[in-house]
This record gives structure tokens, sequence and C-alpha cells, in this order.
């Protein structure tokens, strides 16, 4: 999960900066042809129709267009050649027969000398003067619109050409009309194809790959319901790294699209790369980048581009070169944009602390919390030497981050120094790691609201939420007998900062949307569609030749790209997805399921492939406690086939997970240990690293040994478990641990040393809201007080009445099972109760159980059910029922002590 | 000997006479030099050369008469050390069996003289094209090669022209040779054809190059400089292309001796200094008039930092030579470092008056205002040499020291950078990055230049200190870091001696005393034998007697404040206060007496 995104911006419009951002090329005049073509200098007296060669104002509105989106789109760094141009100008031009493409051919082949070329743009620049004698209604072009803007600059650039640059031009347009020359071949391609070949294989093996993934993907999309705007996005990486365009350079006039079109690019680079890198491959992104900065050597960030290849390839030597050399290059004046760190109206973050911030970052990606925290506090202080809010701001949310993303062992030892991160508040005695977190992310928050920061304020609330969910709120001065002294957590702070954090949508579309910032998407998806139609109409244009195709059918074939940039939209879902971590410590199983799908269903565009995967890991778990394991299993195998294992650890945990909740209820130990070494093969050896993976091993150890009835054992794993949470402050899972201690001693027949670990556990539970598994040790509570005889009777029927509306309500299948054999046990041992005169009241809950338990194939408490039952029929005098229920206890005991076919476990 | 010494003078007098002829004219005068650099031999005598059966022509006789006579020349100007052991000191390079290559034979007067004589002469004028065009149905390959090599210089005579055309928005994009696709595609069909000789391979490599491919280039030129040793512009392109010693251990030269000269300059550009001083003392043993190869001792010896040694010869030099300008910039940066400003005004002038528009001339006259202070001038020069030639790399590394005395942040980031994506191995400008970070008070960041400096030149104390003093510095205080950094620049020849000092203080910090004791001790003998005296000195011998004293060692303590009672200061007092409380230690009686009187 990627909370530090910002919003990408920071490329100003090109349209209104003259010539500084715009250089002639043939392309652009092949633009300026058709915008004359299109805008022709209006006749004196004419009526409002269409000029020739138009037959309608829709077909002559749809060129209009055409030309809109050239000037926009930003799917590559270089113009396309004239055959391309042609092609899409023909799927435009359907009904004039290649008019367009004809003239616009011999229009450019006619400019041979420099005198043609004065007379062409003397000629544009008509497009702007009415004649004389015209009325005030006549139609020209709008100098102040899109296209007139391009214009003028066109205008201008040739104005301000020298004589080298007019001869320039013209080479290139000859170059430009015969680009489609066959290319010889050379000896170098022998070479450098051999000593490039193993890389060529990985690379197509990577395409193949790219293509089966996408259409997979899309299959499996539509299975689980969601839209199929990926089918755009994912398509953009096969053609953005084609091979051929290395070879370009060579066979055609090298020209860049305006300066404007080249950041939208590199942005949408960016936001390839943080959206799913192993759809990029390393070498050939390198390879694009080096040709655009062989082409533009002063467009620095594309050396920013290249560290953010690196990074996301784990490349920690090339990361940290290319970061040195952008921000040597740059000085930090060109701003970040894309995922790190500027926003639209945010103040540009400059100079050399943002250096330091994105060395922070490298280092915490990279797993070096130490180099992180020092670098992060040299950009604490040169930010405030410098008098740089906004990267102090962001600065603080990074270390928040950091703080709360590695755990809390490793700080002990890294802040030596805590005065230095600005966090001393004036008491003298240094704070503890959870107050210096909680300082950090308010001050953070502060700033990013007055700097009016919208991405950090999102962050920052998202960020206080987590800490809210998982931390007692203390007061920071505790003074006298007055300070409060209740230690609870507030879920009303923790849905208030996700309310706040997910508002940056409505803050974004208030501010941003209504400036009308296009960011390119628009056009390129536009011009996309373009070459879709021109496929499928020519494919069937012997059937369908002279059917019009209206412009908004275009729209039908992909979805539109959202107009509000990914980085916002992936903050407002991470915000959901954080809500449905809150609603599970909650105990509300609804609520997290609605969460999650909305995060699916609305914002899997945007999200990154971690996160998406852990939406996936989520509803999964539901469908595994709700559902039972076939169903589970089913959507894992639809979920690994869209997430490879190599690039989602959730997945391949969450099946691990699963495996080992079937295995212990199939009663095969063997397997089920298997499974829990994996798990502790996974967790990294060095001591504080992994430690939530570890505390999961730790967990199903104890489990697996409570399952083999070496209860000793347990209970010393749990222990040893216990003092790890408790020292690393890991207050949900220490309620989990106490409960686990109760169980251990609840099975081996010593109720009274669970009773403590059961009252402790539920206190827990009070503070923290964990509402869910309160129940569930109020329930273990009830079975405890049953095993110390049955005069406790009463008090363990009132606990499970008083469990039974959360479990019913929100407890998945193995709690519900578990509360109504405990409500079956309460009743047969109340020596006032009889089954004869309520034989429902036995009966109903103890076949809801056996029902649930069916599903989850576990045997042993299934076992317990039929026994009761079969006791229930004995007691009610009715044989037949006794002996079916006696024979299915039989064989669940049968399959419990008698494991066979124990591979079977290992496989879904 | 005197028939190696011959057969050395034939091939240099007659590839320089080749490579004239195709216009390769920086290796026919690298040639030429060599050969005048040829050690003579003991008795020369000009009436037996003419009289010899090779000069049949006048003109043969001629040139014979003037090389001598410049020989001689040399020779009456530069005394050998020990001349009345000519004859030992002038042995060959004993023990090395050189593989002989054959002197091709020309072919000038079987393709198309009179129309080739034109080509060239059009090539002399720089008139490419013509010259191109003169031999266009020309298939000879020695008109082949001119005529490629006519077309590569108007197509790098056009690249010229277009960077100053193309500067947009974006930079000055770097402007192609367009003549690079065709020539590729003429050389490549030759070379398969087998119908291209060394001088066409050579052309090959650098269109290859040009292109950007560096292994298939490097496989070039290897080919043309195994057939034709002696074009010095094949072995320096190759050497370019060798930017590491894996590189250049692999490569499948024939054992020719100009693959010494080559190996000896890669050495030095790759700062393996021993190696490269070795082989050109050897080769001093034949070419001992050369000034090529006493140039290159005294670059090996500036970077060694050999500054004296390398002064001398370069002084010599330019008695010799006095309109050199080839390696005059190296000459003007030990000038700079040892601050000679007169010399450094005179050299300035010289090359000003000689050829002014040469990079080198241009940063000679920048060192010479960068030593007078004037530091705006400074840069005004780099840049005028960085016009002239973009990837002098020398001159952006000093342009970036001129932008730090400027206080010019960014655009000293921003020159040095440039120097190392030139050359990634130039440890001066990650060093100058480094330490501009530092002063910016990013010393966290800094130590990621540092770090790579010192892995480039991990003898260079300077190094060492740099990133121990980023270490210890009040935002990281990393103490134990910088002990090792300062470990590593006392074992590299630390000449400031702050290394020692540092340590001591550090271990100090630390509460570790024997270990300060013992450097502070070393620090001591050093600065004895450097007859340095001052606070470093003072400081040392007060914390010795502390630390004697407070262990016990009465004896060694007494020694070190009798010391310290030569200076003034408030160390005096201390260290007469030490020695009362010293002698008091010593005997217990009297302080009995002191402790009675108290009660």
């Amino acid at each position: 999960m990627n909370l530090f995104a910002g919003v990408g911006g920071g490329a100003a419009d090109g349209g209104g900066t003259g010539t500084a951002l715009l250089e002639l090329t043939p392309h652009k005049m092949a633009v300026c042809h058709l915008v004359q073509v299109f805008a022709p200098a209006a006749q004196a007296g004419g009526d409002v129709v269409p000029p020739f060669p138009f037959e309608s104002l829709t077909h002559h509105n749809r060129l209009g267009l055409f030309l809109f989106t050239l000037t926009r789109s930003c799917d590559d760094f270089l113009e396309p050649p004239l055959e391309e141009f042609l092609k899409q100008l023909r799927a435009v031009d359907d009904l004039t027969n290649g008019w367009f493409c004809e003239q616009l051919t011999s229009a450019l082949s006619a400019l041979n000398s420099p005198d043609d070329l004065f007379n062409f743009f003397d000629k544009l620049r008509g497009v702007f003067t009415a004649p004389e004698g015209a009325s005030a209604e006549d139609v020209f072009l709008d100098p102040n619109s899109q296209l007139g803007v391009f214009l003028r600059c066109c205008i201008l650039a040739f104005n301000s050409m020298t004589f080298e640059g007019v001869c320039h031009l013209l080479a290139d347009l000859v170059m430009y009309c015969n680009s489609a020359d066959a290319s010889y071949d050379l000896a170098e391609h022998e070479d450098f194809n051999s000593e490039m070949g193993n890389l060529m294989d990985a690379d197509i093996g990577s395409h193949a790959g790219i293509f089966d993934k996408f259409h997979q993907g899309y299959a499996s999309e539509h299975h689980m319901g969601e839209s199929s705007s990926t089918l755009t996005r994912a398509s953009m990486s096969p053609y953005d790294f084609d091979n051929a365009n290395t070879f370009k350079a060579d066979d055609n006039p090298t020209c860049l699209r305006s300066r404007w079109q080249l950041e939208a690019y590199l942005n949408q680079q960016a936001d390839i790369l943080e959206k799913d890198p192993g759809s990029v491959p390393l070498n050939l992104f390198n390879a694009t980048m080096t040709q655009l900065q062989t082409l533009a050597p002063e467009l620095h960030r594309v050396q920013f581009l290249q560290y953010l290849n690196a990074l996301y390839h784990d490349d920690y030597v090339a990361s940290l070169d290319n970061l040195h050399r952008y921000f040597d290059y740059s000085a930090g004046m060109q701003g970040l944009f894309g995922r790190s760190l500027s926003q639209v109206q945010d103040i540009v973050v400059g100079k050399y602390e943002s250096a330091l911030l994105c060395l922070g970052n490298l280092h915490c990606y990279f797993g070096h919390p130490k180099k992180a925290l020092e670098a992060f506090a040299e950009a604490v202080r040169v930010s405030q030497m410098n008098n740089d809010d906004s990267c102090l701001a962001y600065v603080l949310g990074a270390i928040s981050n950091l703080l709360s993303k590695i755990g809390i062992s490793n700080t002990v030892g890294i802040i030596s120094s805590p005065y230095s991160l600005g966090t001393n508040i004036g008491l003298g005695t240094p704070l503890s790691i959870q107050q210096q977190l909680l300082v950090l992310l308010k001050r953070s928050l502060k700033r990013a609201d007055a700097l009016k920061l919208p991405s950090l304020l999102s962050f920052d609330h998202l960020s206080l939420a987590k800490f809210d969910l998982k931390h007692v709120q203390r007061p920071l001065v505790s003074f006298g007998p007055n300070a409060s002294t209740k230690l609870r957590t507030c879920p009303a702070d923790v849905c208030k900062n996700l309310r706040l954090g997910s508002r940056v949508l409505t803050d974004f579309g208030a501010d941003v949307l209504s400036t009308s910032n296009d960011n390119g998407s628009f056009s390129t998806s536009w011009l996309r569609n373009l070459s879709a139609t021109s496929d499928s109409w020519r494919s069937s244009s012997k059937n369908t030749k002279k059917i019009h195709i209206n412009d908004f059918d275009n729209f039908h074939y992909h979805a539109q790209p959202s107009p509000v940039p990914a980085s916002i939209l992936q903050l407002a879902g991470s915000a959901y997805l954080l809500r449905a971590t809150a609603w599970e410590h909650y105990g509300s199983a609804p609520m997290v399921r609605m969460n999650v799908l909305v995060y699916a269903t609305c914002f899997a565009d945007a999200a990154s492939s971690s996160e998406l995967s852990l939406a996936y890991v989520k509803l999964i778990q539901q469908l595994a406690v709700f559902k039972g394991y076939s169903a589970a299993f089913c959507a894992l195998k639809l979920a690994e086939k869209k997430f490879p294992s190599s690039t989602s650890l959730h997945i391949q945990l969450l099946g691990m997970q699963i495996l080992h909740e079937r295995a212990l209820h199939r009663g095969h130990l063997k397997v089920a240990q298997q499974i829990c070494d994996e798990f502790g093969v996974l967790s990294s050896s060095v001591s504080g690293v992994d430690i939530e993976l570890k505390t999961e091993f730790s967990v199903r150890r104890a489990r697996t040994l409570l399952a083999a009835k070496q209860f000793s054992q347990a209970a010393a794993v749990a222990n040893s478990l216990f003092s790890t949470c408790y020292k690393y402050n890991m207050q949900v899972e220490n309620a989990s641990v106490l409960l686990l201690l109760a169980e251990i001693h609840k099975k081996s027949d010593n109720a009274v040393l669970g009773l403590p670990y059961a009252l402790a556990s539920q206190s827990f539970c009070k503070s923290f809201n964990l509402d869910l598994l309160e129940a569930s040790a109020t329930l273990t509570l009830a079975e405890l007080w049953l095993d110390l005889g049955s005069s406790h009777a009463k008090k363990a029927l009132s606990l499970v009445y008083q469990s039974l509306p959360m479990i019913l309500g929100h407890g998945g299948l193995e709690l519900r099972a578990r509360a109504h054999v405990v409500l079956a046990k309460c009743h047969l041992s109340d020596l006032k109760f009889s089954v004869l005169e309520d034989p429902e009241a036995v009966l109903d809950p103890l076949n809801q159980a056996t029902e649930d338990l069916q599903a989850l194939e576990y045997h042993e408490m299934a076992a317990e059910a039929y026994y009761l039952k079969a006791m229930a029929y004995n007691h009610l005098g009715k044989l037949d029922e006794r002996e079916e229920a006696a024979a299915r206890f039989k064989d669940h005991v049968t399959a419990l002590e008698t494991p066979h076919n124990e591979e079977d476990s290992l496989k879904y | 000997m005197a028939s190696a010494k011959e057969s050395y003078r034939a091939e240099l007098r007659a590839s320089s006479r080749q490579l004239s002829e195709r216009c390769l004219y920086s290796a026919a005068k690298w040639a030429a030099e060599l050969l005048v650099g040829v050690e003579l031999d003991a008795a020369p005598v000009p009436s037996a050369a003419m009289d010899s059966p090779s000069s049949s022509s006048a003109a043969s006789a001629g040139r014979l008469l003037h090389l001598h006579r410049s020989g001689g020349s040399s020779f009456r100007h530069r005394p050998r050390p020990g001349g009345g052991s000519s004859s030992e000191a002038g042995t060959p390079l004993g023990g090395v069996s050189y593989v002989s290559t054959p002197i091709p034979d020309d072919d000038a007067f079987d393709s198309g003289g009179d129309k080739y004589l034109l080509a060239k002469t059009y090539f002399d004028c720089r008139e490419y094209r013509r010259a191109a065009h003169v031999l266009q149905n020309q298939v000879g390959r020695k008109a082949v090669f001119l005529r490629c090599y006519a077309l590569y210089m108007a197509g790098e005579k056009r690249k010229e022209a277009e960077m100053i055309e193309l500067e947009g928005s974006l930079g000055k994009s770097n402007a192609v040779n367009q003549e690079l696709v065709a020539l590729e595609k003429e050389l490549s069909t030759h070379r398969r054809t087998g119908s291209i000789d060394s001088f066409g391979l050579y052309l090959y490599g650098i269109v290859l190059r040009d292109k950007g491919c560096e292994g298939l280039a490097r496989t070039i030129l290897v080919e043309s400089v195994n057939t034709y040793p002696w074009n010095w512009s094949a072995w320096s392109e190759l050497q370019s292309l060798c930017t590491s010693s894996d590189i250049l251990n692999n490569l499948n030269l024939k054992n020719h001796w100009m693959k010494d000269f080559f190996l000896a300059s890669a050495y030095l550009e790759l700062k393996m200094h021993e190696e490269a001083l070795k082989r050109y003392e050897r080769l001093m043993g034949v070419f001992r008039c050369s000034g090529y190869i006493q140039a290159q001792i005294a670059t090996v010896q500036y970077s060694m930092r050999d500054l004296d040694e390398a002064e001398m010869i370069f002084e010599e030099l330019l008695r010799t030579d006095p309109f050199r300008v080839d390696s005059m910039d190296i000459y003007s940066n030990l000038l700079y470092a040892k601050e000679s400003l007169t010399a450094l005004s005179f050299l300035a002038h010289r090359v000003f008056l000689t050829d002014k528009y040469r990079p080198e001339s241009c940063c000679i006259i920048a060192n010479y205002y960068s030593l007078k202070g004037q530091h705006e001038k400074s840069v005004l020069y780099f840049q005028r040499a960085l016009k002239l030639n973009r990837k002098y790399l020398s001159a952006w590394t000093l342009m970036g020291h001129e932008y730090v005395e400027l206080k010019n942040s960014p655009a000293a980031i921003d020159a040095y950078r440039r120097a190392v994506d030139i050359n990634p191995r130039d440890f001066r400008a990650l060093y100058g990055l480094g330490q501009i970070y530092e002063m910016m008070g990013m010393p966290f960041y800094a130590l990621y230049y540092f770090r790579k400096s010192s892995y480039l030149q991990p003898n260079d104390a300077r190094l060492w200190i740099a990133m121990a003093q980023c270490y210890e510095s009040d935002p990281l205080q990393m103490i134990e870091e910088a002990i090792k950094c300062y470990e590593r620049a006392a074992n590299s020849n630390d000449t400031e001696g702050i290394a020692l000092h540092q340590l001591a203080k550090l271990h100090g910090m630390l509460g570790q005393s024997e270990e300060a004791a013992f450097y502070y001790k070393k620090d001591l003998e050093r600065m004895e034998v450097e007859e340095r005296q001052g606070q470093n000195f003072v400081e040392a011998l007060l914390f010795l007697a502390k630390h004697y004293k407070s262990i016990g060692r009465f004896e060694d303590a007494e020694h070190y404040c009798t010391r310290l009672l030569d200076y003034t200061g408030p160390e005096k007092e201390t260290a007469k206060n030490m020695l009362q409380g010293i002698k008091r230690l010593q005997s217990g009686f009297p302080s009995m007496d002191i402790d009675h009187f108290a009660l």
C-alpha cells in the first residue's frame, strides 16, 4: 500500500507559453494544413453551412476533434510518421474517399524551397483574419481556442526561425514524405542481435506474459463484475516498449512532441511504473528513456523516470545513481512530479532537500530504515534552513510512514537524538515511539492543512486512522489526578479520519476540475479508439461501404478514462481499503465486504497491483470464513491467474493460510506442520523484521501443536509469542494470543488456569473495540465455566446469550458452529432442563452447527456435535435418529484418528 | 641493438609517410615525433648516411640529411646522465621478443594517382565533398579509404555546424554525423567481401563508435591495429573504448612494440600509475629523445602527486620544444598546484601567441586567472574551452572548482555532474560534488559521493578525510565510521597529518584512552620528524601526560610534563601543577604528613 502518493502535475500547459515549448516539425506543419482545411477563410455573405468538402456539421466537428487530440495526445514522445498519420486521417475521412489524404500529401510535397514555406505560413495567417466586407457573423477560427493557440505558436516559431532552421525544416519535410523507404540490412544488426539475444528472449516472454495476463485478467474482471478500463491501460504497455522504436531514430527524422506532451508522457510512464512494475521491462524502459534523453538533453525529468524504473525493479545501485544524477542536473528546480510529491496547485517542492526526501524514500523502499531516518533527519534540517515548508510537511509524513511501516523494534536504537526530529515538546524527557509517531503525524497534518496540500492531508488522515485503530489515546501531558484514566481506542476518531482521508476526491473536484485541466488521457484514448475503429472499418468495409459512423460510437469500444488523476484515485481507494481493515477489527463482516467491493469496483484502475491483490485477499478471506473452503479455493485460483505469484506475496500467503486451516480441520497434522514450516521460512531471520509474518507463524504453530494434543509445547509457544507481542506493543495480537492460551488450557482440562487468560483477552478486546474477538472470548469463557461443573451452567448460558447477537450477525461458520454447540451443551448440562419438554432448544442449534461444520470439514467439532445429537435423541427415545447420529459421529472420529490422503490437503 | 633501432626508424619513417598520404595527420605527426625520438647511435656520421646504398636519389638524401641534422641538434642540447656509458644505457628492451609486422607496399600509382593527388589537395583545403566526388569511381583501397574518410569529415563538419543551429528549448539535441549510415553500409560491405584494408577498418571502427556500437567497434579497431600497428589514432580510439581493466585484458592484440605505448597510455588513463610509469621508463630506453614519452612520464608523476619531478620534466620539454601545446594543460595544473604564478603567466602568454583557439590554451589561461583570483574570467575561458571541445573532462572539473569559489552551487554541481557523466571514474568531480553538498549542510547526502570517489582512488588520504569529516559532523555523529575513515587516511600517505590527530581525539571522545594515547604518540613522532610545532603538539603532550598520570606511569607522565614546560600558555601552569602532584604521589611519607596536619 503506497499511501505516500502525490498528484501528478507540474507540466505547464504548452498552449499559452509561446514558442519556448514548441518547435516546428513536419508533423506540426501537416496539422497546420488540416487546420486550414478545417477553418478556411470565410466567404462573404455565405450561409452557416460547413465549408467544402464537409457534408455535415458532424463531419466537420469530427475533424476538429481529431485535430484537437493531435495536439494533446501523449502516448509517445516522438511524433508519428506520415504513414501512421495518414492512416488515422483516413479513418476520419471515410466520407470523402481519401480527399484529405491526397490533398495533404500533395501540399507537403509541393514545399520545395524556402519561399514555399513562407507562402505556406502566409496563408496560415489568413485563417485568423476576416476578409474585408465580411459581416460579424462569419465563421473563422478563434485565436484563443486550443487550435488557435497551436496555430499561432507554429506561426511564431516560423517567424523566429533562422535561415538554417528553414533549410533544416525542408530537409526534414523530404524525409517525412519519404519515410516509407525500406531500410537496409546492417551488419551491425547481427552483432547487436546476438548480444541482446537473451534480453530479447526474456522481453518477448514478458510481452507474451503481458498479453496472457491481459486476456485472463479481462475474463477475471468480467467475472468479478469490474469495469474493463484496464483494457485500454494494459494495452499501452506493449506498444510503449515496442522494440521497433529503438531503430526508428535511424530511419525517420527525430521530431519531438511539444514540451507539454513530453511531460504528460513522462507522467504517464510514472503511472505505469507505479501501478504494475512487472509489466514494464527494466532494460527496455531504460532504452526508451535513453533515446528520449538523447533527443532532449535538458529534459532532466527523464533521469527521474529512470530512477523510478530502477527503484521499482529493485536495482539499488542504479536507483542511487539516477537519483543523484537527476538532482545534480536539475538542482531540484524542475520540481517533482508523477507519484512522488507535487500537485497541480501545490507549491513546487524544489531545491536539494527534495533529494534527501527521495533518498529517504529509496532507503525505506529497500529496507534500510537506519539510512532512511538519517536522510529524513537531514531533510528536516535543510528544509528548516531553507524555509521550505512544503518539503518539511512531506518529510514529516514520510518519517511517520517509516515509523509505522518498519515496526517499533528497530526504531528504539535508531532515534538516538529525538530532538533533531523536532519531536521534543519541552518536557525534557524523550517521548515513546508511539508518541513521537503521533506528534509527527499531527504536525504534518497541520502543515499540510496550512499549505493546502490535499494529497499529503489525505495521507496524514489515513495514517492517523491507522494509528488510532491500534493505539490507545493517551494525553501527551499527564499532570495530577485529574488526568483521564480511561484507556480505550476511539472508533469515532478512526471513522472521522477515514472520511476526511477520502474527502480528497471532492477537494480535487472542487479545485481542479473547474479549471478543466486535461492531462492528455482523453486525447490519447480518442486516438487509440480511432485506430480500433479504423481496423474495424477496414475489415467490414466491403459490407458497410456507406454506413455513416457517428462520433459517439467510438466510445462504445472502451470505457473512457477518468478525468481525475490516478494518484488522487489511489489515495481515495486506500481510504476504502483502510475502512475494510478497520471494520475487520471492529467485527462487522458486511461492512468489510462492502468497502472492499467498492474499492475493487471503483478504484481498480488506479490501484497498484499490490493494493489490488490485498483487496482480493480480503474478499477471499471472507469467502473462506462464510462460505467454506471450496468457494475460497475457486476464487483463489482466479486471483492467482490475475496476479502472478512473482509479484504478489499476499496471494501466496493467503493460499497457505487457507490450506493450513483446512489441514487442521481435516486432522492432517503433518501437512499442517509442513505449511507452518513454510511460514517460518518466508520470514526474515533478522530480529524485529517481518514481525507480522513471524507472529502468524507462531500462532499457527501453537494451533498445530494444540491439535496434536501437545498442550505443554503449545502453551510454551503461545507464552513466548505473548512476550514478543507485548514487547512490540502489538495490542490486537495480544488479545488473540491470550485467547489462544485460554483455549490451550481448556483443551488440556485446566479450566481454572484458562479463566484468567480469557478474562484478560476480553478486557483487551473492550479497550480496543474488537467486538468480534470479544464475542469469541466470551464464548470461550462460557465453555470454561461449563467445564467447572454443571452448577455453572446458568452462568455459561447467560454468557452465550450475551455473545450470540454479534456471532450470528458477523461471525464466520466456525464461530457460529461453536456458539451453537456450546448453547446445546449448556442446555444439556442444566439439571433443571429437560430435553423432553423442549427438544428444539437443543436440536435446532445442533442441526445448524452440523451444516456449518460440513462446509468447513471440521471433523473434531462435527464429531462433538453428532455426539450431542445422539445423546439428545437417546433422551427423546428416537432410536433410529440416534443410530444415524452415532454413525456420523463414528465417521468423523475415524476420519480424525486415521488420516488418509494427506497429500490432497496440499492441493486446491 | 643497432638493427632494432634501425628497424624502428624504418617502420616509423614509412608509416609517417603513408599516414600523411592518407590525410591522417595526427597519427603521422605522432609517428614523426617518435621517429625523431629514437635514440641516436654512438657515433653519428652524416657522410656515412649519404654514402649508404639506400639513398639512391637526391630527394631521399636530402630528407635523411635533414633528419640527422635535427637529431644531432637534439643530442647536443640534451646531455644524458652518465654520458660515458652511453652504449650500456642504450640497450633495448631486453628479453622481449616482438612480432615483426611487414610494412605494406603503397599502391599510390596503381589507382588513379593523379585523381588521388587532386582529391588529397581538396582534402587539405577542407573541401571534403569535392575530394569525395573526385574519387567517386575509384576502386583502389587507398582511394576508397580517402573517399570514405572525406565523407566522414564532411559529416563531422556539418555536425559541428548543426550543433549551433539545432539548439532548442530542451537543450542541444546531439547532432549526428549524417554520413554515418551510408558509411557503415559501405564499409560493412567491404569487410564482408574482404576488400578493406587496415585504414578502412580504422574508419569503420570510428563510425561504429559514433553510432554507439562499442563492442563491435573494439573488435574492428583491434583488427586494424593488428594489421597496421603504426596508426596511433587507431590505438587512441581503441583506448577510449577500454573503460575498465577487464576490457583491456580481454583484447586480442599482437605483441608489437607499439602495443607498449598503448598499454602504458591505457594504464595511465585507468589510474594504474605504477604500471604505466614502468612501461614508459622501459620505452625511454629506445626512444630517449621522445617528447611524447617524457610528457607522459610527467603526467604520470603529476597524477602520483610527484610535482617536483613532473615540473622538471615539463621545463625540459619546453626548453627543447618551446611552441608545444600538447600536455601543457597538465603543466598548467601543476603550476597552479604549486602556486607558481610567474611561470604560469609565462606559459599562458606563450600558448596564447602560439595557438589561441585550442582547448588546452583556454584551459591554461583559465588556470592563470584562477590563480590570480579572478574567477569570473576563469569561468569564461573554461567555457570557451568547452565550446571548442565538449568532452574536455578536466575543463568541466576545473570549472566546477571556479563556481565553488564564486559560491554558485547549482552551477558547480552541474559542471561536476557533467564531468562525472563523461568519465564515471573521475574521482575529482565526485569529490567536488561531495564537498559542495557538505557545504550546503547535507553531510549524509555528501557521503554518497565521497564513498564513490574513495572507491575510485583508495590511496588518496584527502578523500578519506573528507568522508570522515562528514561522519563526525554534528548531524550525523557517527564516530565509529569516522574512525575507520581516518585509519584509512593514516595508511594512505596523509601528508597534512590530519588523520592521526583526529584519530586520537575521537578515541578520546569515546573514552578509549589507550587507543587515544597510541595515536597521540604517533602524532608526536610524526610532528617531531617533520619539525612541525603547534597547538596539536601541545594538545598531544597534555593528553599523554594526563593519561600516564591516571594509569600510574609516573615517569612517562613526568617526561611529558617536562616537555610541556618549554611552551608558553596555560598548559605550562597545568604541567607545573601536575608535576607537583606526581611528586607527592610518588613519595608516600610526605603525603601522610600533610594529611596529618590537615587533621
